[in-house]
C-alpha cells in the first residue's frame, strides 16, 4: 500500500522464501527444525525493523542465535538444577 | 440597526451579495441574512506569465482589483511575489478561477477554492452553531458580526434546534419500504409531534409532508437512508407530481446532489452513497455519515465547531477533511498561502536515508499467553502530543535535522509555533481538559455522554491530523514531518520501556504508544505512579495509566502459534470492564452469534478473581458454548444471527478465485443489485453449492439450507481462541462436538512437546466437568 520499501514483515518473508529450494531438498525432520529457526527470528521483528539494518537477514540470523543461546541457557540452568551445585558444567 | 443574538446556522455562498447567513435567533425566530463578502485569491509563478494574466484580467467583465504582494509559501522558505486577485463575491471568484486556471495552466494557485464557511471561520471567527451578534439594517443585511464564544469552550450554550426524524420502514437496498414516520422534536428534548405516511399514496404523501415541514419548520432533517433513497425519492415524485416540496428553507435554491464514491483509505476500500444537502435547513442521514456509529449528533456538532465546516458537510466527511480544512482556517488566518495543488514531490533520499526513516510506529511482538496484574500504560494522544511539543510542521522539518535522540524540537524561524502545532494546539488543549472533566462526572451525570461524543470526534480528527502529514496529496502534508513524527514516537516508547525495566517491570507488549508491564507486588495505581513520572520525565510527554488489568491474554498467530501477534488480544480491567483487541467478537464479518457468543465467554471468564473463582468461569464459558452448540444444532439459531457481513475489497471482476463474497454477489448481480468496492455484501453460508445466499436477495434463505456445520466449526473456533488461553486445548474444544476434527480448529503448528506439556493443566483445569468430555477431550488426535 504506497510503501517505498517493504514492511518488515515482508522482508522477512521474502527471506524465507529465498531459502525455499534449500529448505525442499532437506530432510522433512530438518525442514521442520529450520522453520523453527525462522520462527524463533520472528519473535524479534520489532527489533529488526528498528534496527533498519541494510542486509535484514544478518539480523534475522543474529536473531535466531539469540533465542538458541537463550535456549542453551535455560537448559545450562536445568541441567544445574538437575546435577546440584557441586557438578558444575565448567568441569 | 437592528441587533440579534442567536446560533449560526448555516452559510452558503449567494451570487452577487457574497455570504447567505441562517440564523437561529434566540427568539425563536430563524433568519435569513445577506452580507457582501469579496474574496481574494492568489496567482504566482514566471512573471511574464503573471504579467499576460494582468493584462488578460484588467479588461475582464469581472472587474477584479489587482495588486502585487509579497506572501508566505510554507513549501518556501522565502517570500513569493504573488498576484493578488480582489474579487466581489464568492460565486464570481469561483466562476473567475476556474476560467483563469484553464487559460494559465502554468501558474501556482493560492487560496483560489477555499469553501465559503472555511473563509468565513478565517475572517470573522464565526463557526456553524458559534452562538453570535449580529447587527442587520433595513434591508436585511449583516452589516456587523462578533463571536459570542469560540470552539474551544467547554460547555457552549447548545442551540435550540428544531429537528425533524425520518424514518423508513425497511432497507430500501433489500424492501421496497411503504411507510415513512416522522417524528419533530428539540435536541436531547422528547417528540412533540409523531405522523406516520403511506409512501404509496403519493399525493396525500406530498400534501402532508409539505404541511408537516411548514408547521415544524426544522432546522435539522435527521434521516435514515435519506442520502441514498428517500430524498432523491421524494424530489422525483415531487417533481413528476408537480406538487412542490420545500425541504430547502431557501426558495431560491435547488437541494444539492453529490453523487457516490468509492476509494482506498489506510488499507480499505470503503464506500460513501451519494448525498443530498440543503439551503437554509440541515440534513443528515445517518447511515451515510462517516463517524456516525462512534459519536452521534453531539459529535457531528463538535467537528462542525471546532473545524469549521458547515454541519451537512462535517457529518459526512472523513475526519481527514475536518483536520484540513482546520489547517486552512489556520493558514489564512495566519497569512499563510493555502496551496491549489501542492507542488512539492518528496525530496530526493539516498536508500541509507530512506532505510532509516520509512518506518511507522514501533510495534513489539508480545509474551503470548496469560499474565495477571498487569499494568495498561498509554502516552497520551502520542502523535499529536509530538507534532506540538517537537514543533513538527512541513515548514519546520525542512533542511532540520534536530537530534531525535535528545527529543529536541524543530526550531521555527521566528520562533512561533509552525502552522501544525498552532492548529492542533488549542483541540489538544480542549481534548485533554473534557478528559479531565469526565474523570470528575460521577456516572450518572448526563454530561458525560455529551463529552464522551465530543471527546472521540477530537480523537479522530487528532489521529487522522498524523496521516495527512504524510499524504503527498493533502495540502499541508510532508512526509518527512510525517517520518520526523514516528522517529519521536519510537523513541519515546523506547525511553518508556527502558524506563520499566529501570524499576523491574517486565514488558509484555509495546504497541505504538502504549506498554503492558507487570511485576510481582505491582497490584495497585500507585504501583505504577513512579513509572509514570518516570517515563514523563524521560519523554516529556505526558503518559497516564488505561488501567490495572486482573489478567490479559496476548494471542499467537492463527496461522502459526509460535509466532506472536501484535493486535490480538483480550483481557479484564480492575472494574470489570473488558478491552478486546482482533478476535471474532470485535470482528464485523463474524456472524452476530459468534461475535456474541465470544464476547459472553470472555465475560464469564472474567467474573472472579481467585483461581478458583476463575475455574468456575472456565467451566461456564464450556457451558455456555455446549448450550449455543445444541441451539445452532437444532436449527434454533434466528437466521439474521447467522449472516456474515464482508466488505467487498475490488470490482468482481478482480476477483482471481470467486470467494463466498464474490459469489454472493454474483447472485446479487443476477437479480439486478449492485454493490460497489468498499460496500459490504451480507450472506449466509449453505450447503452444496455455491455454498452462500445472499441476504439482500428478494427471497429470504431457506433455514433447511444453511450449513451448520460450518458455523459450528467457527463457534468452535472462536471458542478455541478465548480458552486456549486458559489451559483448554483444540481436542478437546473439538470434543465437544461430533464430526469436527481438531486440524479444523487449529491451522496452527502447535509443536508437540507444547502439546503434551498443556494436557495435564487441562486435566486439572476439567476435573469437575462431567467425564464424557474430559476423556473425550484427551484422547490423542
Amino acid at each position: 500500500m504506497g510503501r517505498t520499501l517493504p514492511s518488515i514483515t515482508q522482508a522477512f518473508l521474502q527471506e524465507q522464501a529465498s531459502f525455499n529450494r534449500f529448505r525442499r531438498a532437506l530432510r522433512q525432520s530438518d525442514q521442520r527444525i529450520l522453520d523453527d529457526l525462522f520462527a524463533s527470528a520472528h519473535q524479534h521483528l520489532a527489533a529488526a525493523a528498528y534496527a533498519a539494518h541494510p542486509l535484514p537477514f544478518e539480523t534475522f540470523l543474529l536473531a535466531m542465535l539469540l533465542e538458541e543461546h537463550k535456549r542453551l541457557m535455560r537448559l545450562e540452568a536445568l541441567l544445574n538444577d538437575l546435577q546440584g551445585d557441586d557438578l558444575s558444567l565448567e568441569e | 440597526m437592528n441587533e440579534l443574538r442567536g446560533w449560526l446556522l448555516d452559510i452558503y455562498p449567494e451570487a452577487q451579495v457574497g455570504a447567505a447567513l441562517w440564523l437561529i435567533g434566540e427568539d425563536g425566530q430563524r433568519y435569513h441574512l445577506r452580507q457582501p463578502f469579496p474574496v481574494t485569491f492568489y496567482a504566482a509563478g514566471r512573471a511574464s506569465t503573471l504579467r499576460r494574466l494582468w493584462r488578460y484580467l484588467q479588461s475582464h467583465p469581472a472587474q477584479p482589483v489587482l495588486k502585487r504582494e509579497e506572501r508566505q509559501d510554507i513549501f518556501v522558505k522565502s517570500m513569493r511575489t504573488v498576484l493578488a486577485i480582489d474579487v466581489n463575491d464568492p460565486v464570481a471568484q469561483n466562476a473567475l478561477f476556474q476560467e483563469i486556471a484553464r487559460a494559465f495552466p502554468d501558474l501556482d494557485y493560492f487560496d483560489a477554492d477555499v469553501a465559503l464557511p472555511l473563509r468565513y471561520a478565517a475572517r470573522h471567527r464565526l463557526f456553524p452553531l458559534a452562538y453570535c451578534r449580529v447587527g442587520v439594517d433595513a434591508n436585511g443585511q449583516a452589516q456587523t458580526v462578533e463571536p459570542l464564544d469560540t470552539p474551544w469552550d467547554l460547555s457552549p450554550a447548545p442551540p435550540p434546534l428544531r429537528i425533524l426524524y425520518m424514518e423508513l420502514d425497511a432497507d430500501p437496498a433489500r424492501n421496497k419500504p411503504t411507510r415513512l414516520s416522522l417524528r419533530s422534536g428539540s435536541f436531547h428534548g422528547p417528540a412533540t409531534a409523531e405522523y406516520h405516511l403511506d409512501l404509496d399514496l403519493e399525493r396525500p404523501l406530498l400534501i402532508n409532508l409539505k404541511a408537516i415541514l411548514q408547521r415544524c419548520d426544522p432546522d435539522l432533517l435527521l434521516t435514515t437512508w435519506g442520502d441514498t433513497w428517500l430524498l432523491p425519492h421524494l424530489l422525483e415524485r415531487s417533481a413528476a407530481l408537480g406538487l412542490p416540496l420545500p425541504l430547502n428553507r431557501d426558495p431560491a435554491r435547488q437541494p444539492a446532489h453529490h453523487p457516490e464514491i468509492s476509494y482506498f483509505s489506510y488499507g480499505q476500500m470503503v464506500h460513501r452513497g451519494r448525498q443530498v444537502h440543503l439551503f437554509g435547513r440541515c440534513h443528515i442521514d445517518r447511515g451515510n455519515a462517516m463517524m456516525w456509529e462512534d459519536y452521534d449528533l453531539e459529535g457531528a456538532l463538535e467537528t462542525a465547531r471546532v473545524t469549521g465546516l458547515p454541519l451537512q458537510t462535517a457529518a459526512r466527511v472523513s475526519p481527514g477533511s475536518g483536520i484540513s480544512a482546520m489547517q486552512m482556517v489556520t493558514a489564512l488566518r495566519e497569512g499563510i498561502l493555502v496551496p491549489w495543488h501542492k507542488q512539492q514531490a518528496e525530496q530526493p533520499k539516498t536508500a541509507l536515508d530512506l532505510l532509516a526513516t520509512d518506518q511507522g510506529g514501533l510495534v513489539y511482538q508480545p509474551l503470548v499467553g496469560l499474565h495477571h496484574d498487569v499494568g495498561g500504560i498509554d502516552f497520551v494522544s502520542m502523535y499529536p502530543g509530538i507534532m506540538v511539543r517537537f514543533n513538527i510542521s512541513p515548514e519546520t522539518v525542512q533542511g532540520q535535522r534536530p537530534c531525535i535522540q535528545d527529543l529536541e524540537p524543530f526550531a521555527s524561524e521566528n520562533d512561533l509555533p509552525g502552522l501544525i502545532p498552532l492548529t492542533l494546539a488549542p483541540l489538544l488543549e480542549k481534548r485533554l481538559a473534557l478528559k479531565n472533566q469526565l474523570i470528575d462526572l460521577p456516572k450518572w451525570d448526563p454530561r458525560r455522554k455529551i463529552y464522551q461524543a465530543r471527546a472521540s470526534a477530537h480523537k479522530w480528527l487528532l489521529v487522522t491530523c498524523f496521516g495527512y502529514l504524510g499524504y503527498k496529496n493533502a495540502r499541508f502534508g510532508r512526509i518527512e514531518a510525517h517520518e520526523a513524527v514516528t522517529a519521536y514516537g519510537r523513541e519515546a516508547l523506547l525511553r518508556a520501556k527502558e524506563a520499566a525495566e529501570g524499576l523491574g517491570f517486565t514488558v509484555l507488549h509495546l504497541y505504538v504508544d502504549g506498554l503492558w508491564v507487570k511485576k510481582p507486588d505491582a497490584k495497585e495505581p500507585a504501583d505504577f505512579q513512579p513509572l509514570l513520572e518516570e517515563v514523563c520525565r524521560r519523554t516529556g510527554l505526558p503518559i497516564s495509566l488505561d488501567g490495572i488489568y486482573d489478567w490479559i491474554a496476548f494471542l499467537p498467530s492463527r496461522v502459526d502459534a509460535r509466532v506472536p501477534v501484535a493486535n490480538r488480544y483480550f483481557g479484564v480491567f480492575r472494574d470489570g470492564t473488558l478491552k478486546v483487541r482482533g478476535i471474532e467478537a470485535r470482528r464485523r464479518d463474524a456472524p452476530p452469534f459468534i461475535a456474541k457468543t465470544q464476547m459472553e465467554m470472555v465475560e464469564l471468564l472474567a467474573q472472579g478473581h481467585t483461581p478458583d473463582e476463575r475455574q468456575a468461569g472456565v467451566r461456564k464459558a464450556l457451558g455456555l458454548l455446549r448450550r449455543r452448540l445444541n441451539r445452532l444444532r437444532s436449527g434454533k439459531t434466528p437466521l439474521e444471527e447467522l449472516v456474515v457481513s464482508q466488505r467487498l475489497s475490488r470490482e468482481i471482476e478482480a476477483y482471481k478465485s470467486l470467494s463466498p463474497v464474490a459469489r454472493s454477489l454474483q447472485q446479487l448481480q443476477a437479480v439486478g443489485k449492485e454493490v460497489r468496492p468498499g460496500q459490504r455484501v451480507r450472506f449466509v453460508y449453505t450447503r452444496g453449492r455455491p455454498g452462500v445466499y445472499a441476504w439482500d436477495l428478494p427471497t429470504p434463505p431457506d433455514a433447511r439450507t444453511l450449513d451448520l456445520e460450518r458455523y459450528a466449526v467457527l463457534l468452535l473456533r472462536a471458542a478455541c481462541t478465548v480458552l486456549e488461553p486458559f489451559g483448554l486445548n483444540p481436542q478437546l474444544i473439538a470434543g465437544l462436538a461430533q464430526n469436527v476434527q481438531t486440524q479444523q480448529l487449529c491451522f496452527k503448528l502447535v509443536p508437540r512437546n507444547e502439546r503434551q506439556r498443556r494436557e495435564p493443566a487441562v486435566r486439572t483445569a476439567m476435573t469437575t466437568r462431567s467425564r464424557g468430555v474430559s476423556e473425550r477431550g484427551t484422547i490423542p488426535d
